[in-house]
């Protein structure tokens, strides 16, 4: 079974949800849209308050070529527009959305199923900016750049990333197997954008078992290639995924194009088809409320601002030994500071945990053990990069590999000194970014 | 809900359940076998001089960690592994306030003079061997032979000189009804926990097992031992022992498996621990075969890791060759 | 006999080991002489010498250097004051610009008593870090994290952390600025030193209503410390109060009408003779 070479750890699957099929959940009382949930610029809100707004009208422009536009994800009222924490842990602006029951569209949006051959690429391409899909993953970079390489680089692969190596996580995983087929076609329209010179890929952990059945049912006869990947931690990432499926090694500085990949994830390439084909822009995702601290776990498709008071309320209770809230996955997302906080494009899950480690959490000297080394997808010495940042070595840090990191959070996982190596190496992130744009001024 | 009080902390958010206590506990237990076999072997002595050397090194360490102030780290489990190795390290006639003395050494000579665990250079078990050897050569070099189920603590054994000691000063011819089953089970003279073979090899297999330790270190010591005196053998059989009684005699198994792979004092890279291993195995060699001293694992573990800020040095190097190279491209 | 025999070899070889290491000394220090000009060394010499770099040169001799090459009277070294910018004028033979000292300036009153908990942050204790992972351990989004980054950067001791909030020692602090961008919510900031200094030690940016949910000690822009002013020296910007320095005649009226818990204007003594007056 394929796999990415280098590195890599197997944390506890706890896919608790695998089994639940997607459930809708009702337009809460209020909706609170951010303008930043993307990559890059946060959106320019069009809106003011008292306004009212149709489901899917743009309330967001986007503002510069790295960002993306924004949708009301429902019809009502506006009733401000102001800073509100937004799941990254910083406060964002955002446009607060009182739901009037109706959920009307807007005109011109949801029509009839239209078939995506008759649209031009350039038509396509300006469908998905339009619609504001950004990469569902985590990163949230917009999806219309990411499809519109430079002329120079010549796309040859291009890679649906059904990994979801996270623990936990199963939003990917259910969306596989109840619309293969919106799946399918969504890589099909971007296949299409390279002239269908590009071979296709659907790569998949073998944990997975029934997606793969169900993908390969539907994207075998379109000379799709589903891949069965060997359960490892990152192969989500997309270095790694690139690394397992074709043996190809992006390295420092370089990105997948430069590789002649292209790596798209499964929510977006079902938001790309409704894009195109139903004219609906990206206002709900499906996220995987999970952990073992709620009492009833469930996939639920929610609409992009539901707050995640809401979507706990709609899932059961809380037990009293919650201590964290993560927004993402364990391994890569973030801990909440409040549930306020509302649910954006790049939100994949919501989990509910007690997390005993962070109580007693202290960190001990490095015992050199080299277990960081050894798992390492990147190559890299965490221990080494954590103790210059600690010594605050900044230019020393970066000849050490300090942005070939990809904070999988791999290190830390393993370390038993416990200590916060991808902290440290953020730490050291930031401040020599800060040293840099102080040199630049 | 309101009452949940939320805790932020940086990603990840799931550990792996390895911490310095489980591995330090897990050596411990490793060493358990060994343990059993010394007394066993040496009786009750033997006993008592393992839980002195444990008792004493946890104390230094808490004391170490007061005189410092820094938090109490006595119960993280390295103490009592160094206590452990040190205790099997020495003859089971050895005065009690002779391993008191080594594990000073062993905690605050060699471990918290440098900051602590993760920070010394040595292995301290070893230092506090070589330490006392060095000091007390009688007394660290009439072993005791073995009395198997002697309950009683007796101090007063009949003592004898080493097999390696005996090939040293006598040749090989003095041997005589020595085989190497008797260092397979551990029926030699020897240090409390070196002599049986089998029970180290049992410790080893648990350890490799819960991925503690890895076979680079231990299989490149014992293979460059056994080439190096094999080729001795082949030369001239009448002078030299042959490959097979070196591996066995001596603290061979309990230094490659136990002592070498001490995390904090090898190499971190697999290049480095190639090197490291190799090293300690012929410095091992050339002690037993020409040194002044009939037994040399223990010198050449700690020359060896003398090197190892270099070895890891390298590959820092090597590191910064790659991204330097790959930043000026750019 | 015996003395002779000890002696006369210890002596001989170690007094022609001296004499060969003398003669290698003296050599090199004559072939690898290197010119300084003695003005620098001088200026050198006044100059504290702590590199801190608020002169805007790197280190302190580099701004001896360019002091003596330039003669420029309007550097100055703010660590040094005016005693400093006169010995340097004395010793130049010319007459310094009067240095301005500095001070830095906490603009928040946010400790653990005055500022409302968000979260208990339990990652790596240091400010930067803590952004990484969220806004920050206080509502507040602007106020002072309280996990002291800052107090590394200061070469004088002069920040401590106290109750959840950096405090600035004003005997100690030189207004060297380098805490200035070890902030990475900006709540530091340099302020001319005063016998008697209002300041508005708030630096949040919300409307009234979050600040005031916030934070005891937040400034709601309420308008009432600029209506009361005489002098116009104090404006709101961005839902922000802030005094004037140039404008501000220390009257003492503003403080007065602070509507908020905590009265987040503050008077500070900058000098010591004040502070040393107000003592008796």
């Amino acid at each position: 079974m394929k796999t990415f070479k280098i590195g890599g750890i197997h944390p506890p699957e706890r896919k608790l949800t695998e089994s639940s099929a997607i459930e809708v959940m009702p337009v809460p009382a209020e909706l609170v849209i951010s303008m930043n949930q993307h990559l890059g610029k946060p959106a320019k809100p069009l809106v003011k308050m008292g306004e009212q707004v149709k489901k899917g009208q743009l309330i967001g422009e986007a503002d510069g070529f790295i960002s993306a536009n924004v949708h009301a994800s429902t019809s009502g009222k506006v009733k401000g527009v102001k800073p509100h924490p937004h799941p990254g842990g910083q406060y964002a602006m955002a446009v607060f959305i009182t739901p009037d029951g109706k959920d009307e569209w807007a005109e011109g949006l949801d029509t009839e199923p239209a078939d995506w051959r008759s649209f031009s690429q350039e038509e396509i391409i300006a469908k998905v900016k339009d619609a504001g899909i950004v990469g569902m993953g985590g990163a949230g970079f917009p999806t219309n750049v990411k499809l519109s390489p430079p002329p120079d680089k010549s796309i040859d692969t291009i890679i649906l990333n059904g990994a979801e190596c996270e623990p936990f996580l199963t939003a990917d995983h259910r969306l596989m197997v109840e619309s293969p087929a919106k799946v399918v076609a969504g890589l099909e329209i971007i296949s299409s954008l390279f002239k269908g010179e590009a071979k296709a890929w659907i790569g998949i952990e073998s944990n997975k078992q029934d997606a793969i059945d169900a993908l390969k049912k539907h994207a075998s006869p379109k000379g799709i290639e589903v891949v069965s990947l060997k359960t490892k931690y990152p192969q989500g990432a997309e270095k790694q995924l690139i690394n397992a499926i074709t043996g190809r090694t992006i390295g420092q500085g370089e990105l997948p194009f430069d590789k002649g990949c292209l790596v798209q994830n499964i929510g977006t390439a079902v938001a790309v088809y409704e894009a195109v084909c139903l004219n609906r822009p990206l206002i709900e995702r499906v996220v995987t409320v999970s952990g073992m601290e709620i009492s009833s776990r469930k996939n639920v498709l929610a609409r992009i601002g539901t707050s995640f008071k809401d979507i706990a309320g709609f899932c059961g209770d809380i037990s009293e030994k919650t201590n964290q809230v993560i927004c993402g996955g364990p391994m890569m997302g973030k801990a909440l500071f409040t549930l306020d906080a509302p649910v954006v494009k790049t939100t994949s899950g919501l989990l509910f945990i007690n997390n005993s480690a962070v109580e007693k959490s202290r960190e001990r000297t490095c015992i050199r053990c080299g277990k960081c080394v050894d798992v390492c997808p990147q190559s890299l010495e965490p221990w080494l990069l954590a103790n210059t940042a600690q010594l605050r070595k900044f230019d020393e840090i970066l000849d050490l590999g300090l942005m070939n990191c990809t904070e999988c959070g791999s290190c830390t996982f393993v370390c038993p000194s416990k200590r916060e190596l991808v902290h440290w190496i953020k730490y050291a992130k930031v401040l020599v970014n800060n040293r840099q744009k102080r040199k630049s001024a | 809900m309101e009452s949940v009080k939320l805790k932020v902390s940086y990603a990840p958010f799931v550990r792996s359940s390895d911490s310095i206590e489980s591995v330090m506990y897990n050596v411990a237990l490793a060493l358990a076998p060994a343990t059993v076999m010394s007394v066993y072997l040496f009786g009750m002595y033997a006993l008592v001089l393992n839980v002195v050397a444990i008792l004493s090194c946890i104390g230094f360490e808490w004391l170490m960690d007061k005189a410092r102030k820094k938090p109490a780290s006595c119960l993280d489990g390295s103490a009592l592994v160094t206590g452990l190795l040190l205790a099997l390290n020495v003859p089971a006639n050895l005065p009690l306030w002779m391993i008191v003395v080594g594990s000073f050494i062993a905690i605050a000579a060699t471990k918290h003079v440098f900051g602590g665990l993760g920070y010394n250079i040595f292995n301290p078990a070893l230092v506090a061997r070589v330490f006392l050897l060095i000091s007390f050569p009688a007394a660290m070099t009439s072993w005791p032979v073995p009395a198997p189920f002697s309950l009683g603590l007796n101090v007063d054994m009949q003592t004898a000189a080493s097999p390696l000691g005996i090939l040293k000063t006598d040749g090989l011819e003095a041997l005589g009804s020595f085989t190497l089953m008797d260092g397979f089970y551990g029926t030699m003279n020897g240090s409390l926990g070196e002599t049986s073979a089998i029970a180290l090899l049992a410790g080893a297999a648990w350890l490799l097992y819960k991925r503690y330790i890895t076979l680079t270190i231990p299989l490149t010591l014992i293979g460059s031992v056994f080439l190096f005196t094999g080729i001795f053998f082949l030369i001239d059989p009448g002078t030299y022992a042959s490959p097979l009684f070196h591996m066995v005699t001596g603290g061979l198994i309990i230094g490659a498996f136990f002592m070498a792979t001490d995390m904090v004092t090898s190499p971190i890279s697999m290049r480095g621990q190639l090197i490291f291993g190799l090293g300690c195995g012929l410095l091992t060699a050339i002690i037993r075969l020409w040194g002044g001293y009939p037994e040399g694992v223990s010198f050449a573990i700690l020359i060896m890791n003398g090197f190892v800020p270099l070895l890891d040095r390298w590959d820092q190097n090597d590191q910064k060759a790659k991204y330097q190279k790959k930043s000026e491209k750019a | 006999m015996i003395i002779s025999e000890a002696f006369i070899p210890a002596v001989t070889s170690l007094g022609a080991v001296a004499l060969a290491l003398g003669v290698i000394i003296h050599y090199v220090s004559k072939k690898f002489h290197v010119e300084e000009d003695p003005t620098v060394m001088l200026v050198n010499e006044i100059l504290p010498g702590v590199n801190c770099g608020a002169c805007g040169y790197p280190s302190c001799g580099q701004f001896a250097e360019v002091l003596v090459e330039t003669r420029d009277s309007s550097m100055s070294c703010p660590v040094g004051g005016s005693d400093l910018a006169a010995k340097l004028g004395k010793t130049l033979g010319i007459t310094m610009a009067e240095p301005k000292p500095q001070i830095a300036v906490v603009l928040c009153q946010g400790n653990n008593d005055n500022a409302r908990q968000t979260a208990e942050y339990l990652g790596i204790q240091d400010c930067w870090a803590a952004t990484q992972a969220f806004a920050g351990p206080k509502h507040c989004r602007y106020s002072c994290l309280g996990l002291g980054s800052c107090i590394a950067f200061c070469d004088f001791d002069a920040m401590r952390l106290e109750n959840g909030l950096i405090v600035i020692d004003k005997d100690l602090c030189t207004g060297c600025e380098a805490c200035i961008s070890a902030c990475p919510t900006g709540v530091l900031v340099m302020q001319e030193k005063k016998a008697e200094r209002y300041v508005i030690a708030c630096n949040s940016h919300d409307k009234g209503g979050p600040t005031k949910k916030a934070c005891d000690a937040g400034c709601i822009a309420c308008q009432k410390c600029v209506k009361v002013c005489e002098d116009d020296a104090i404006v709101i910007d961005n839902f922000l109060a802030q005094i004037i320095q140039e404008k501000c005649t220390s009257c003492g009226k503003c403080i007065e009408v602070c509507p908020a818990k905590v009265n987040c204007i503050r008077l500070e003594h900058d000098l010591e003779e004040v502070k040393q007056k107000n003592a008796s």
